[in-house]
């Protein structure tokens, strides 16, 4: 059931790939959009044999497959890895449907798209970590030539950039994976936190050290980041859409998979450490995002803060933070994939994102009022405004943190007020006043100069209407996602204990 | 919920969402989808959903009345130890509350359709006040400290998109966002203290809290700054010193919202405070900080609403001042007069505001210097404004005689300091309300009131039914408060109370109005006066002090991150790479430097793993 | 989307030149037309003044029904139906399916407000509070409501009355102009205006026919009919009604409450009523539609009653349907500089062609104080053919 989803997606590339003869672009993008479509009703299918009751992975499926360096292909779903599937399926449609006017080489395009899809799948439900790696990697490089194909004018900066920060990710994850088997002596790359604690505390804490540094760069927290308002800048919008919405939630999954599923007791010794790293990344994030006169990479900072929010919850890892980090990662990917489209309608609209330049956009008939309506819900989610998916998810953080780690928790919310003052600023500066898409000069003139910009058909603001929509739905309705992944995110909590426990009984070194 | 209870309390859950659905309903008209058609229906049906919140609210009264107390919960999200839940306790309290901010929205709701006749988005407008309803009506009702700030966030969103509503007026850019981020930061502090309470109290039903507040065992700092925290919420809600500046900026925004906050959002604020009244013994601190706010509050607002030109601001500030008064009445738990006080107030400032709104739309002024002979010619406009004054000054036997009354029965004994205060604002309101009233109705007519009938009646019937509802309080009080009854106060007090009033009304009428308008004061005089003009400059010490740290802060970080944190990646990359240029180079050689880098980094990695293990 | 290079895109914004206050003068008196002659502007004038002149007949019907039907009634519920109070009509009314006469009331109040000219005086006259005193005691005696309000506030009734008469000659006014108008598109049609020259003729003609036509309003209280502004006022058409309707509508205006802030203490607004430019030849057409700005609703009746061929032509330019009201906006806006065009060359002191050097002279100052009003007007759309 489970393969199902790297199969349609890698076969589907193939196919796109492969396909003789010449394909118009819109039948390409079509077919690859079938496929999507069917991938996230498929997702959706298993979200119905998912058995919410259970906390271990289900719907198993393995064979051995290169047996001698521990690389099983065994997949498998659980509470945790179920809503990013989720997220990962519907965000990847999203982007495939707000692909327009591409310039060059659709075919590549749509392939890479669907094998990042797959990629992503596969390392949400690998329960090996090589093959977790595997698919950690694969989804590298279709990225990096998303970006610097069909990038902005210094895509080749960024792309590179971009590249080597995760390409050093890896080595480091895999390094950790390595040395895990490496001083453990077992050839087994199955995820079991137990192993772990037959190693020294030392040993533990560099592999874990690694681990952090690699999926830190991923996620990204201050100050491994550089790479990631880059990439958005020059990515175009629907890469922007999957790297927020998706693959910057490969590196929290990672974090609580990983770092806290492999090495809970290490982790138990540096989480005040951890706390306080969240409380920097989230308001240095913020704060640098204030400063932005670019749409795109203030939106792209405040991922950077919004992501500081999970090392928290991890951090404390109590059942209810640990299921707010569930909850943040799919609230974030809904609302800043929403935000990336919403500046993407803009900048195509208006040719520019600069903040300085922008005005009065929600006018009604020669603006963009229908966008705007939609980025001004999509900032207040961001700013957690209760009622929308950002609320719920901060509050379960906050709660779930405050009594591990009152200081660093108090300073997250404060983080958390910062992103009203930086999107206000965006939505007030962008949106409200007089109309303009000019660098403002004589008032007067100004206030003359007739604006001529095109309109945004209805198809353009679907994608973003259905992302609003589940903004909402989870902002006021959580108790779906709640109940999909709390059996899990509980026992996760519980893991430091339990090991604990576990030697303290003599059952473990 | 046993079955028994009749239908209209069973069905209580419904009140928040008729003001909700109204602004769903109102979504065809505000999105442009009719276009051929105007938005009236969207009023229409704003309108039409009030009404049945209205008579719901009015049914579900009666049945309390006659069951007594009800509690109505229903559960929202629970994980783990945390069980967040919907719920509403139908006292008579909250729902005398509710009536208020419902029959004030629906009055509101008649006055906006004669105000804003000649607004195209009015649908827009209509759905925002059924969105600020709903949220008001779920605050009054909710029985537990997660709703009310699930609901209280939500008017901060609706306050700022009202505020907003003229979206394209320069001065509505600025005024919506501070409006929003001033509201924010009691919002953010008051959620601090909701997850603390949620952490250490477990339950945020109010009652639990309460219980759990009679015996904690908390450190004192930390109950000291949760303490802090619950009254910073209804700070900002109610426009306390120094979070009063929302209030001003907000007045940019349509009259018909201003009567709505003026009277019936800052009510909501202090209902909340009221709910977390008991919960603040574990934090005396927080007690004196209300003491402290609110005096300053009330005389301060009454002070800096003597020197507005503006006429909403001259008004707006008296809201401050007010609330401030509930807030010491609160924190001297009088939470009985405080009610009283509210309900007058709301009463009396939702007509002064409609009567101030029929001013501009008759002579598109609100310059006080530019006003002035209107009483002759416009009736309603002139009657409402007098209810409305004699409403809020403890003069006449209206509203806030009687609540001023007993609070100063009630707190000369115990703090006769605070008597005093409330005896100075009502002094000092009655000089504000007698001098705004003399500028804008009496002498001579002025170039942009010389042409001034008086306006539709869709605005003058609202007006004429609030000022008879304000005649009417007297009765109202009465039957809330059988015990001891509102007239329970002794001779002195009253005289005392009369004899501010007066006083403020004299020294009103002998102002020289020219003051106002005139540059020519002598030095002290005229620095007094622009200090209290300006607000006592708060926007700029604002601007001087958080603004200016935060926007520091920001550029500090972006500069820190562009030189040190990117330039150190870029040095990186220079040294590793033999030039910045190399990371430009072709694809191949991308490639190849990365199964490099990546085989370099494993194995040293790998080794020193080694060594450390080994 | 990409940032590939694609075909050359069309600018975003547009800049109309704005001609200074000496060439505005050169024009006016040589006879030009401040509305650049082109096919495309006389097809936006001609049709734009068409549905203007349809509107017009409504709200003119309507004022007159008010004035005549609904005077001093204090809750004038109906006062939008005509005197049709048929079910089908009031769910018309309900549903919004109708002409915006708030827009009508508007500008009926910014008339009276600013109170300039003849009409405006007559308001203030002895012969018109004596014929006031009369009205008010008949109403009174017929009404205890307004019978105990009279006393204390003796103002009260008289400012109505003097509303109520602005609110009758501005019916008067709008039946002229929407003729006026109609009959401009069927000339159009017969091919007797076929440029923007002989449009502004073709208006300058029908104002100047019209301008000696008599003011005049009366009520009717129980049976007996009261003159308001009786015949022996002389109040006519185009010095008493038009010039002020002119400065107060085209020229002055009032604020708008979504682009003007009223606050006090931000001083926006001038003291000065003279000195408001906020009248339909000073307007930024773009917030169109936005909040807060009352002739949307002019535009939304005139974008109901488009006639088809302007409709097509808007549908070819810019957003095609989807800005298409704020399109009306600035034809509209053009046609009002046609009208005030029209105006002007019918007001001149003297003949253009005449060679007396006084005369001559008059005329330079005549244009010249128009000059100096039109020159900051949105004058950068006389050139503009989109």
């Amino acid at each position: 059931m489970l393969s199902a989803l790297l199969l349609i997606p890698f076969a589907g590339a193939l196919g796109l790939l492969c396909w003789p003869g010449d394909l118009a672009t819109e039948r390409i993008r079509r077919a690859a959009l079938a496929l999507l479509g069917l991938q996230l009703l498929w997702s959706l299918r298993v979200l119905l044999a998912f058995d919410p009751s259970e906390a271990g992975m289900q719907l198993q499926e393995s064979f051995a497959w290169v047996d001698s360096i521990g690389l099983d292909y065994r997949l498998g779903v659980d509470g945790l890895a179920m809503p990013l599937v989720l997220v990962n399926t519907a965000l990847t449609l999203v982007s495939g449907i707000c692909t327009r006017d591409l310039s060059q080489r659709p075919r590549l395009y749509f392939a890479l798209l669907l094998g990042i899809s797959g990629a992503v799948n596969g390392a949400f439900l690998s329960e090996n970590l090589l093959l977790f790696f595997l698919f950690y990697e694969l989804e590298l490089i279709p990225l990096w030539l998303l970006i610097s194909i069909w990038g902005g004018a210094n895509r080749g900066y960024a792309a590179t950039k971009f590249l080597i920060f995760t390409a050093v990710s890896g080595v480091l994850i895999l390094g950790a994976f390595l040395g895990l088997s490496l001083f453990t002596g077992q050839a087994d790359f199955s995820i079991t936190p137990v192993t772990s604690a037959q190693l020294g505390m030392g040993t533990q804490l560099v592999l874990l050290g690694a681990l952090l540094i690699g999926f830190a760069i991923k996620i990204p927290l201050v100050p491994f980041h550089t790479w990631l308002p880059d990439a958005h800048t020059e990515a175009s919008t629907p890469v922007s859409v999957l790297l927020a919405g998706v693959l910057l939630k490969l590196g929290t999954y990672g974090l609580l998979r990983f770092c806290l599923g492999l090495f809970p007791e290490a982790w138990a010794l540096l989480s005040p450490w951890l706390a306080g790293w969240a409380a920097v990344s989230v308001l240095y994030g913020s704060l640098a995002a204030i400063a932005q006169r670019d749409m795109k990479r203030m939106v792209a900072y405040s991922s950077v803060g919004h992501m500081g929010y999970i090392l928290l919850a991890a951090a404390a890892a109590t059942p209810v933070s640990m299921l707010g980090a569930v909850f943040q990662m799919v609230s974030h990917g809904l609302i800043s994939a929403l935000l990336f489209l919403l500046v993407g309608v803009v900048y195509r609209k208006t040719r520019t994102r600069d903040l300085e330049v922008l005005r009065g956009l929600l006018n009604p008939e020669r603006g963009l009022p229908f966008t705007g309506t939609l980025m001004i819900l999509g900032v207040m989610a961001s700013a957690g405004m209760p009622g929308m998916a950002g609320f719920i998810s901060e509050f379960l953080v906050f709660r779930g943190s405050l009594a591990a780690f009152p200081l660093a928790t108090l300073l997250c919310m404060v983080g958390s007020g910062l992103t009203a003052v930086y999107f206000l600023l965006l939505v007030n500066r962008a949106f409200f006043g007089r109309l303009a898409v000019t660098p403002p000069g004589d008032p007067v003139a100004d206030a003359r100069l007739e604006v001529r910009l095109p309109g945004v058909a209805l198809r353009e603001t679907l994608p973003a209407m259905a992302l609003a929509t589940g903004v909402i739905a989870l902002g006021l309705v959580p108790l779906g996602l709640g109940r999909v992944s709390e059996q899990t995110t509980t026992a996760m909590a519980q893991l430091p204990a339990v090991v604990a426990g576990l030697q303290a009984g003599g059952l473990l070194p | 919920m046993a079955d028994t209870l009749p239908l209209s309390i069973q069905l209580s859950w419904l009140i928040p969402l008729y003001g909700f659905a109204g602004m769903v309903l109102s979504v065809p008209w505000a999105a442009g989808w009719v276009k051929r058609n105007g938005p009236r229906p969207a009023a229409y049906l704003n309108l039409l959903v009030t009404l049945l919140s209205v008579i719901h609210g009015t049914v579900v009264l009666r049945a309390v009345l006659a069951l007594g107390p009800q509690h109505l919960d229903i559960g929202w999200f629970a994980a783990a130890d945390l069980d967040l839940r919907i719920g509403f306790d139908l006292s008579l309290t909250n729902l005398a509350a509710l009536e208020l901010v419902t029959v004030m929205s629906l009055v509101g709701q008649v006055f906006a359709l004669g105000y804003l006749d000649k607004e195209w988005s009015l649908a827009r407008f209509y759905g925002l006040v059924g969105f600020f309803e709903g949220a008001m009506a779920g605050v009054v009702l909710s029985s537990n400290l997660f709703m009310s700030y699930f609901l209280l966030e939500m008017l901060t969103l609706s306050t700022y998109l009202l505020v907003g509503f003229w979206y394209a007026q320069p001065l509505v850019v600025t005024a919506a966002r501070d409006a929003f981020l001033t509201k924010r930061v009691g919002d953010v502090l008051l959620l601090m203290s909701v997850v603390a309470l949620s952490a250490w109290a477990g339950s945020l039903e109010f009652n639990d809290l309460y219980a759990w507040s009679a015996n904690n065992s908390l450190p004192g700092l930390g109950a000291t700054l949760i303490g802090l925290g619950l009254i910073a919420g209804p700070m900002g809600k109610c426009a306390q010193f120094p979070m009063h500046l929302w209030l001003d900026e907000a007045m940019e925004g349509p009259n018909p919202a201003s009567i709505l906050r003026n009277s019936v959002v800052v009510t909501c604020g202090a209902v909340v405070l009221l709910k977390v009244m008991p919960l603040l013994r574990i934090s005396p601190v927080a007690i004196d900080v209300l003491l402290v706010v609110g005096t300053i509050s009330a005389v301060g607002g009454a002070l800096v609403s003597i020197a507005q030109v503006d006429l909403k601001r001259a008004c707006s500030y008296s809201t401050t001042s007010y609330l401030g008064l509930v807030f010491v009445a609160i924190a001297l738990q009088q939470p009985f007069i405080a009610l009283l006080l509210l309900f007058s107030h709301a009463v009396a400032k939702a007509v002064l505001f409609m009567s101030v709104g029929s001013i501009i739309a008759t002579t598109n002024c609100q310059d006080l210097t530019e006003l002035g002979g209107l009483a002759p010619r416009m009736p309603a406009t002139t009657t409402a404004f007098l209810a409305g004054a004699a409403g809020l000054t403890g003069l006449l036997p209206l509203g806030c005689f009687w609540s001023f009354g007993l609070m100063v029965e009630g707190l000369t004994p115990r703090a006769p300091f605070f008597a005093a205060v409330v005896l100075l604002t009502n002094g000092l309101s009655a000089l504000n309300l007698t001098r705004v009233y003399r500028q804008v109705f009496l002498g001579s007519a002025h170039p942009k009131t010389r042409r001034a009938p008086e306006v539709n009646w869709l605005m003058a019937l609202p007006m004429v039914s609030v000022s008879v509802l304000v005649l009417l309080t007297p009765l109202v009080m009465a039957r809330i408060d059988r015990v001891p009854g509102i007239g329970a106060f002794s001779a002195t007090t009253t005289l005392m109370l009369l004899a501010s009033g007066a006083a403020g009304v004299l020294a009103g009428s002998l102002l020289p109005l020219a003051a106002f308008g005139s540059r020519s004061l002598p030095q002290p005089v005229r620095t007094l006066q622009d200090l209290l003009a300006f607000d006592f400059y708060t926007d700029r010490i604002y601007r001087a002090t958080i603004v200016a740290f935060v926007a520091g802060m920001a550029r500090i970080t972006d500069g820190f991150d562009q030189l040190v944190v990117n330039g150190l990646v870029n040095r990186i990359a220079d040294v590793s790479m033999g030039s910045a240029q190399s990371l430009k180079l072709g694809v191949s050689g991308r490639l190849q430097t990365y199964v490099f880098t990546m085989a370099v980094a494993i194995v040293l990695l790998v080794g020193s793993l080694a060594w450390l293990g080994g | 989307m990409t940032a590939a290079p694609r075909s050359p895109k069309p600018p975003l914004t547009y800049n109309g030149g704005m001609p200074g206050r000496d060439d505005l003068v050169e024009t006016l008196l040589a006879g030009r037309t401040l509305l650049a002659d082109t096919p495309d502007h006389l097809l936006q004038v001609v049709d734009v003044l068409e549905s203007y002149g349809e509107v017009l007949d409504a709200y003119s019907i309507n004022l007159i029904y008010q004035a005549e039907k609904q005077f001093l009634n204090p809750f004038p519920v109906f006062r939008f139906l005509d005197g049709d109070h048929s079910p089908a009509k009031i769910w018309r009314h309900l549903i919004h399916d109708r002409i915006n006469f708030e827009y009508a009331e508007y500008c009926q109040k910014a008339m009276l407000w600013h109170g300039t000219g003849g009409l405006d005086a007559y308001l203030d006259s002895e012969a018109f509070a004596v014929n006031c005193a009369a009205i008010v005691a008949r109403k009174t005696g017929r009404d205890p409501l307004l019978a105990a309000l009279n006393p204390l506030f003796p103002q009260f009734l008289a400012e109505l009355i003097r509303s109520a008469a602005t609110t009758h000659a501005l019916g008067q006014f709008w039946r002229v102009m929407s003729d006026l108008f109609i009959d401009l598109a069927r000339a159009e049609r017969d091919g007797q205006v076929n440029s923007i020259p002989t449009l502004v003729t073709f208006l300058k003609d029908g104002l100047v026919a019209a301008a000696g036509a008599p003011i005049t309003y009366a009520v009717e209280i129980g049976g007996d009919r009261f003159w308001v502004l009786p015949p022996e006022a002389g109040l006519s058409f185009l010095a008493d009604v038009a010039v002020p309707y002119v400065e107060a509508v085209f020229l002055r205006g009032t604020p708008f409450l979504g682009t003007v802030s009223f606050n006090a203490q931000a001083q926006q607004i001038s003291p000065d009523l003279a000195k408001f430019t906020y009248g339909a030849l000073y307007a930024d057409p773009l917030p169109t539609m936005g909040s807060g700005i009352p002739p949307s609703l002019l535009m939304q009746d005139m974008y109901r009653h488009l006639p088809e061929r302007l409709r097509q032509w808007y549908l070819g330019v810019t957003r095609g349907e989807g800005d298409m009201r704020v399109k009306i906006c600035m034809s509209f806006q053009k046609a009002m500089f046609c009208v005030t065009n029209a105006a002007i060359a019918g007001t001149f002191p003297h003949p253009l062609s005449g060679t007396d050097p006084a005369q001559r002279e008059a005329n330079r100052t005549y244009a010249a104080a128009w000059a100096e009003r039109l020159c900051v007007a949105r004058t950068d759309c006389l050139d503009d053919p989109g």
